[in-house]
């Protein structure tokens, strides 16, 4: 087991790329190799010891073995585990744009706010953030029709506006609030939403599900109501409690399934 | 400067050189018979020396492109590289960005290539995009086979009038000669609707398709154009289109070429989406037999292939319906543009699989026409870059040409699916291309098609556009060995463009501007002003833009390579 911690020392300006600092890169590097490595900046290079201090413990055979911790605040280091397939990261701050980008297996704890495009192309693995993300968590890459298609995102806080945009397989938890747009253009997969939800959730979608706990603000004239499921069981899992249960968006003929707290959402009874 | 290419093995076909030990020299840009002893002597020993290729169909420059680029931010994210001392950053790869285009072309010993489909109205914009490409010289064709004055002409039979028009609108949209997109059925678009066959009239204007194309061939002859009518026929991509493609070449049999540069009065574009047989995709069957059978029989014709590549690309073409049909069949976003009173266009991202068998079958009709088609100087290489995959996939197809092993064993493993040898003849064709015959397809056809008096060829006059291949021709078996070939190919060992070495081994070493092939048909100025009389008053009342603006100045081809013709010589 190696453990590679990095104590931010001093923020930049503009934002870092660590796409390369991740476990399948850096299991096998020693305290030199890290202090020798300069860091994206912009259009630059500059050495990783400018902006964090390092520590470098154990040894690793894999990636799996890594973990890495980052402390301090790196909201403005972008990339964090990006297109990683195996070990650990766990920041112990805010995240920048992009963190866990076509990560296809390991876990991401941000103990922190995650900026925009938290998990986006994320084909397996895990994301954990423990405060809030902004837009496109879970999306496509921009103009590309082919968004999340495996893993799992945890979201302690609220989610932006487009969350799983184009979502096609994995998970999505919400556990705070939803902007507009929830699972646009999604056609499989799984969304849950523990809290309120501003509007239209599931535009254009072809299929998967959403699940919302909260009250929804407006759904899209593209839903209609389906029926009235009590303790629903969703993708093998049980929810307890009364449901409507709509189906679209018929826009597009979609077979997507939409699930509404009965309870919270009384007036569209 | 002076250099000598020395101990190369030449592959010239225009000059009837095939794989003749040799030396090449060139001076100040161009090649020459000899040289003095301070020349710079390159070593290349062995290695294939060939005239630099010339891309007949592509499209490269202009708004589509931009557009593509625009909403393909997907596509623009492949094939980014950082920048180095010489090369700027690149970026895309089914729609590279300008520098990217110029770059990839030097890498593959290209020299020259075609912007097949420029809409006069956004000439200046291909021009300035053209601007943007280095080290390939582009030859743009404006497009004309949907234009309203063109349409109102041959319905009316006014050849000498669409001859003036022509010559005219060259000069103003500094173009090379004359491209026709599925003629009517991009005007018929503007209607929501499309043309089948060459005997469906055009909405209004009730002409055929052809008509239109019977009148642009007799006023392409009539102006003796370097370059012969370029022909995108309609129904492209339809099962069951074959005869439709070959009633398009059968019509303009009897119009006399005029000019001596060129064997063809038609060149059939893409034919690989144009030889399809059956009633649907269902029931589709490969009609590249009897296309490749017309071909061979009739030599007033020559056509590029446009071979599918099986990647992931963006299709983007003139042809306005067929790419709402392309959108329906695949769901993928769309744009599409009205051109005003010349043309229109679309664009749709595919996805050309092995897994898929209609991609597999397009696959195998393309090597079919390759391979059916006898006299390789009327069959080119091409993609019909992006749309059946990109430009960078030539020296892939190069090796499939090559090797009938690799088709098999690409059929065996199920790299294609079943329909490629079940709904084809490829599984019987075993033929194997030679080293001549590919620098026929790449180089000296598409340089004869075109007309071009200055590149193609290893004459001495010619301009020194040279490329190197680090294979021995007389060590390497292109059956066994696909892999070299693509690698060979891929990476020039030299490209020398007016004897500037731009590439070596495989790097871009050095940039220079690309220039600009227009025609400039002289001795018909009475003709033209006399129909510019009869075009201004339908333009000033149609036309979003003044004339003042439509016209491409000077400035926009900066370093440009006339082709002067004398009218009728």
């Amino acid at each position: 087991m190696k453990t590679i911690t990095l104590t931010l020392k001093k923020k930049s300006q503009i934002a870092l790329e660590f796409d390369e600092l991740i476990p399948d890169e850096v299991f096998d590097w020693e305290k030199d190799d890290f202090e020798n490595y300069q860091v994206p900046v912009g259009n630059k290079r500059f050495p990783l010891t400018d902006y964090f201090d390092l520590e470098v413990e154990g040894t690793a055979e894999g990636p799996e073995e890594v973990k890495m911790i980052l402390e301090g605040d790196c909201g403005r280091v972008k990339y964090i585990g990006c297109k990683m397939s195996a070990g650990e990261i766990i920041v112990n701050g805010d995240a920048d744009l992009h963190c866990g980008a076509e990560m296809t297996g390991g876990k991401i704890t941000v103990n922190g706010d995650a900026e925009s495009y938290a998990g986006r192309e994320m084909k397996g693995g895990e994301l954990e953030i423990m405060g809030s993300t902004r837009e496109f968590c879970g999306c496509s890459y921009i103009g590309d029709w082919r968004g999340m298609s495996g893993g799992k995102i945890t979201l302690h806080g609220n989610a932006g506006k487009q969350l799983g945009e184009c979502l096609s397989g994995g998970e999505i938890y919400v556990k705070g609030n939803c902007d507009i747009l929830a699972g646009i253009h999604m056609t499989k997969g799984f969304i849950q939403i523990d809290g309120d939800v501003t509007r239209w959730p599931g535009g254009q979608m072809k299929n998967g599900n959403i699940l919302i706990n909260g009250k929804l603000g407006i759904l899209l004239e593209g839903f209609v109501f389906d029926k009235i499921v009590k303790d629903p069981e969703i993708d093998g899992k049980s929810f307890s409690g009364k449901y409507i249960k709509y189906t679209g968006d018929i826009a597009l003929n979609g077979k997507g399934g939409l699930y509404l707290n009965a309870e919270k959402n009384r007036e569209l009874l | 400067m002076e250099y000598i290419l020395k101990n190369g093995i030449v592959y010239d076909p225009a000059n009837n050189i095939a794989g003749e030990k040799k030396d090449v020299m060139f001076k100040d840009g161009k090649i020459v018979d000899n040289v003095s002893s301070d020349a710079k002597v390159l070593d290349v020993t062995d290695k294939i020396v060939m005239p630099a290729g010339i891309d007949p169909h592509a499209h490269v420059a202009g708004p589509k492109l931009v557009v593509g680029r625009i909403y393909r931010p997907e596509d623009s994210r492949k094939g980014v590289t950082t920048k180095t001392d010489v090369c700027r950053s690149e970026s895309g790869f089914s729609i590279p960005s300008c520098p990217a285009t110029g770059y990839r072309y030097s890498r593959m010993g290209y020299g020259t290539v075609t912007e097949a489909a420029m809409p006069p109205l956004e000439a200046k914009h291909t021009h300035e995009e053209i601007m943007a490409i280095p080290n390939v010289d582009v030859t743009p064709l404006p497009l004309f086979g949907n234009n309203w004055f063109v349409l109102q002409w041959a319905k009316e039979g006014k050849i000498e009038e669409i001859a003036a028009f022509i010559s005219s609108w060259l000069k103003i949209t500094k173009g090379y000669g004359i491209k026709i997109v599925n003629p009517c059925g991009t005007e018929a678009w503007g209607w929501g609707g499309n043309v089948h066959g060459i005997d469906d009239p055009a909405p209004y204007f009730d002409v055929t398709a052809r008509e239109v194309l019977r009148a642009l061939s007799q006023a392409n002859e009539m102006l003796g154009l370097p370059h012969s009518i370029h022909v995108h026929p309609n129904d492209l991509g339809h099962p069951g289109n074959f005869p439709t493609t070959i009633n398009t070449l059968e019509c303009v049999k009897d119009i006399e070429k005029s000019s001596g540069m060129r064997d063809q009065t038609i060149h059939l574009t893409h034919a690989q989406f144009h030889s399809y047989a059956g009633t649907s995709w269902r029931d589709v069957e490969s009609g590249a037999t009897e296309v490749a059978d017309y071909i061979n029989k009739n030599k007033h014709v020559t056509c590029d292939v446009g071979q599918i590549t099986l990647d992931e690309t963006t299709t983007m073409t003139a042809d306005g319906p067929m790419e709402f049909d392309l959108h329906q069949l695949n769901g993928l976003k769309w744009a599409n543009k009205d051109i005003e009173l010349e043309t229109g266009s679309g664009i749709v991202p595919f996805i050309y699989s092995g897994k898929a068998p209609v991609s597999s079958f397009q696959w195998a009709v393309g090597l079919e026409l390759f391979l059916l088609i006898k006299d390789p100087w009327q069959v080119c290489l091409t993609t019909d870059h992006p749309n059946a995959g990109p430009f960078i996939r030539y020296p892939r197809i190069i090796s499939w040409l090559m090797s009938s092993e690799r088709r098999q064993e690409m059929m065996d493993n199920l790299e294609v699916r079943v329909w490629s040898y079940k709904r084809t003849s490829l599984g019987s064709l075993d033929r194997d291309y030679d080293f001549n015959e590919i620098a026929t397809i790449t180089r000296a056809a598409p340089a004869k098609i075109y007309g071009y008096q200055d590149r193609g060829e290893l004459t001495p006059g010619y301009n020194a556009d040279i490329a190197v291949y680090d294979l021995n021709p007389n060590d390497i078996d292109p059956i066994k060995e696909p892999a070299a070939i693509e690698k060979a190919f891929g990476n020039a060992m030299y490209t020398i463009k007016d004897g500037q070495i731009l590439v070596k081994d495989g790097e871009v070493v050095k940039v220079v501007p690309s220039h600009t092939l227009w025609t400039n048909v002289n001795g018909f100025e009475e003709q033209e002003k006399a129909v510019m009389e009869q075009v201004m008053p339908t333009f000033n009342r149609f036309y979003t833009v003044k004339f003042e603006n439509y016209k491409v100045h000077d400035h926009f081809t900066p370093y440009p390579i006339v082709t002067e013709v004398q009218a009728g010589k």
